[in-house]
């Protein structure tokens, strides 16, 4: 199994879904393609079913800020063969961006989705579970990694935790946190 | 004497805390079910997680972990970091086992600066990593035997861990993390009759892993405990996405040093080694025969290794420029880490600082792995479980 | 290396004026009129040196790797470089423990539990700040999602510097404890509060 083959057979089967496709020149060649963003599960499901490509290595998300769109990076590898593929989809940067969830085709993009979500924003249809993975809970909403996030890069000592609810200190750098793991209720 | 109203305010305000809803509600709870938290201090790991175990008698029924105690928001402060200014905060990604973070940061903007490093270099590359994975190994495996109770073994490989420790540290200058590979080379060389003290400790190594191969699978309460417990089937292993130790004991022989290699392990002759079953007991030995692996690897590579210079002749950037541009463009570089494959995407725009930053790390998906294996176990063998997994909770959240 | 009695600031914080709670260093106190009554009394008395004799000598850290420093903290416990001849063990419970390590990055979502683990501890107890990390943010400090000043809240006693410090500093660390426990100038028994 090459990279060309990979290329080829992409190119064939979605021809108008998938564009820019190309080989890196550079070891570990990579198979890198722009991918339509409905047409994302099943180009996903092609390459498990057909290509033999049963890992997901990650889903990241990167913010272009001037371009403004955000594009969802998937990089697909296998256990039986050395090629990897990395697909870029779209997505438009509106008030709720959103794409189509590939845990139909594999079971661990579970928590890869949950974490672009609470840093990027960007939701996934279909996904069982949106929740916190590394964030707190009041800070759902917030989307840290965007590019216009004004909470960084700190340059000032932060006051935690205090007991006196009208100091100073609690109202200029509120700490919201203070519930206990056990006391939210989504555990269905 | 303390103010009595002072303190019933204060207990009154420390109970409002403690006072939450009825779990029978929250969590849809049987008359025989119990819901129990290992809380985000626990022993099982270094490293703060927590694990939500829903018991029945003591058999856990369902499980949930949460993560994020050690959530510091590294792929963002790299994007206001310098490329080299980004390098020590690699190293604190998992601490365990630093120099493979730092191996996939610096090739991965080798690849986008489009340089190799002589091979002198890549030698010494190879050996650290080899060290690294050496000492993390015998890390792991000695908290997965305070985890059962075996604390003898921990004492004996922190003793062993401190001989490979001293060998990192001739050479690096540190223990833990170790910012020691740099863009188109390595910062030091080795010194003088570092090579001779190597072939000693290593010899010395080898020889304990195989007193450690029979204390390990001898016991018949050990055996007990660990064959046949925590299973993870082929089929199991390729859903969940593991990569490292814990898939190769399952029986695949994948290894990122043989399918992508780099630097000069195709020179270097080793074998991947592999279990039978997938569980507890075959992780174990796969860990410690790769610690015997690695011991073979760094005498083949002291053996070819020949003097040469360190930095390639021309550099585009030069060699210790702080402010370096980069030129637009990706790049994706798979190394071995002792848990699994890391990998850094950097996606950079020409500038001397980074656009975006992920780190694909391994721990990641162990831990992703774990609820599904808790499931009909009774509640002793949890922490067992959980240890032999060997995953570090600070790549997870990074 | 390590710096007791002096704060390290991070550049960039402005000096203003805070209203700070009370009681913000000292842990509560139970109220049983005999018993403080009778500690009172001996803490004023020479009995309270072999008190301090004896628990200076037996100092039980809860090992609670919270980062880098972890490993440190956890290899100082062990073999190699053994804490034990000092009469320091690590304890994995808080109720069984006297020390509490902070060894590194303080983050927010544990901070909480970092609170209730304080004060889970029987009196009398020390706080030790081990990194960088704990004392003024260490490499982290420009992140949404550490916290610094973490002596504001806890009453620490020694600050080890380093990034990670050797196992070596944390043994000195612990002498300097020693130490201060032994001239009664600590912040864990509480002398001057009545």
């Amino acid at each position: 199994m090459d990279g060309e083959t990979v290329l080829d057979s992409l190119k064939s089967q979605f021809q108008d879904a998938v564009m820019d496709a190309m080989v890196d020149s550079q070891p570990p060649h990579i198979v890198c393609a722009n991918v339509d963003k409905e047409k994302i599960v099943d180009v996903c499901a092609y390459l498990k079913d057909n290509l033999q490509f049963n890992r997901l290595s990650g889903i990241t998300s990167v913010d272009f800020l001037d371009k403004n769109k955000f594009e969802v990076v998937y990089m697909i590898a296998s256990y039986d063969h050395s090629v990897i593929v990395k697909l870029k989809a779209d997505v438009v940067r509106d008030e709720n961006p959103s794409i189509d969830t590939v845990i139909p085709v594999w079971w661990n993009a579970n928590w890869y989705e949950r974490e672009v979500y609470e840093l990027m924003g960007i939701y996934f249809n279909g996904h069982p579970e949106m929740t916190v993975l590394v964030l707190t809970d009041d800070m759902m909403g917030e989307w840290p990694f965007r590019k216009d996030y004004p909470g960084f890069p700190q340059t000032a000592a932060k006051y935690p935790y205090s007991d006196d609810q009208e100091s100073v200190v609690e109202s200029e750098y509120p700490l919201k946190w203070k519930s206990w793991p056990s006391e939210r209720h989504y555990l269905e | 004497m303390v103010n009595k109203h002072d303190v019933k305010k204060r207990m009154r305000q420390l109970a409002a805390d403690y006072i939450h809803e009825p779990q029978q509600e929250a969590y849809k709870l049987d008359d025989t079910e119990m819901m129990l938290h290992i809380g985000p201090q626990n022993p099982i790991q270094p490293g703060p997680f927590l694990i939500d175990l829903k018991i029945s008698g003591e058999t856990v029924r369902d499980s949930k972990l949460y993560m994020g105690y050690g959530h510091k928001g590294i792929e963002k402060i790299l994007e206001s970091l310098t490329y080299i200014q980004g390098l020590p905060i690699t190293d604190r990604m998992c601490y365990l086992s630093s120099l493979s973070n730092n191996e996939a940061y610096v090739s991965s903007v080798e690849r986008l600066l489009d340089i190799e490093p002589p091979e002198r270099s890549q030698y010494i590359r190879v050996i650290m990593q080899e060290l690294s994975r050496i000492q993390s190994h015998l890390l792991g495996t000695g908290e997965y035997a305070t985890d059962l109770g075996f604390v003898t073994m921990f004492l004996f490989m922190i003793r062993e861990r401190e001989y490979v420790l001293g060998l990192i540290e001739d050479i690096t200058g540190a223990r833990i993390t170790h910012c020691f590979p740099r863009f188109g080379g390595v910062r030091e060389d080795l010194p003088e009759g570092w090579r001779e003290k190597a072939i000693d400790v290593l010899a010395m190594i080898n020889e304990k892993c195989e007193t450690y191969k029979e204390l390990f699978s001898s016991d018949r309460t050990y055996r007990m405990r660990t064959v046949g417990i925590g299973t993870l089937t082929k089929e199991d292993v390729i859903k969940v996405g593991l990569t490292g130790p814990a898939l190769r004991a399952a029986g695949i022989d994948y290894d990122v040093r043989k399918v992508y290699p780099t630097l000069t392990y195709p020179d270097i002759d080793f074998k991947v080694q592999t279990g039978n079953n997938g569980d507890i007991f075959d992780r174990i030995m796969v860990r410690i025969n790769e610690i015997q692996e690695s011991c073979w690897i760094i005498e083949q590579a002291l053996d070819q290794i020949k003097p040469g210079p360190l930095f390639p002749d021309e550099l585009p950037y030069g060699r210790r420029t702080p402010s370096m541009r980069v030129p637009p463009g990706e790049a994706y570089v798979p190394v071995e880490d002792p848990r699994g494959e890391i990998a850094i995407y950097i996606v950079s725009d020409g500038t001397d600082k980074p656009y975006r930053v992920k780190v694909r790390g391994p721990s990641f998906a162990l831990m992703q792995g774990l609820p599904p294996m808790l499931e009909n176990v009774y509640i002793a063998d949890v922490p067992a479980i959980a240890a032999s997994m060997d995953s570090c909770n600070s790549e997870v959240d990074r | 290396m390590c710096m007791h009695g002096r704060k390290a600031r991070s550049h960039g914080c402005v000096e203003k004026e805070v209203i700070m709670p009370k009681d913000i260093r000292t842990p509560m106190q139970v109220i049983t009129t005999t018993t403080s009554a009778i500690h009172e009394f001996l803490k004023k008395s020479p009995a309270q040196d072999v008190i301090n004799w004896g628990r200076k000598n037996s100092l039980w850290f809860m090992t609670q790797p919270m980062g880098c420093c972890g490993v440190e903290m956890i290899a100082t416990g062990c073999s190699h470089y053994d804490t034990d001849r000092f009469g320091i063990i690590p304890r994995c419970s808080p109720r069984h423990a006297d020390v509490m390590v902070i060894s590194g990055y303080i983050v927010r979502k544990y901070f909480p539990a970092l609170k209730r683990l304080y004060e889970q501890m029987p009196s009398p107890k020390w706080v030790i700040c081990m990194g960088n990390c704990s004392i003024s943010g260490g490499p982290f400090y420009r992140s949404y999602s550490t916290l610094q000043n973490i002596d504001e809240i806890f009453p620490v006693d020694v600050y080890i510097a380093g990034c990670p410090p050797r196992p070596e500093a944390l043994i000195q660390g612990f002498i300097e404890l020693q130490k201060k426990i032994k001239a009664k100038t600590d912040k864990g028994t509480m002398y001057g509060v009545k």
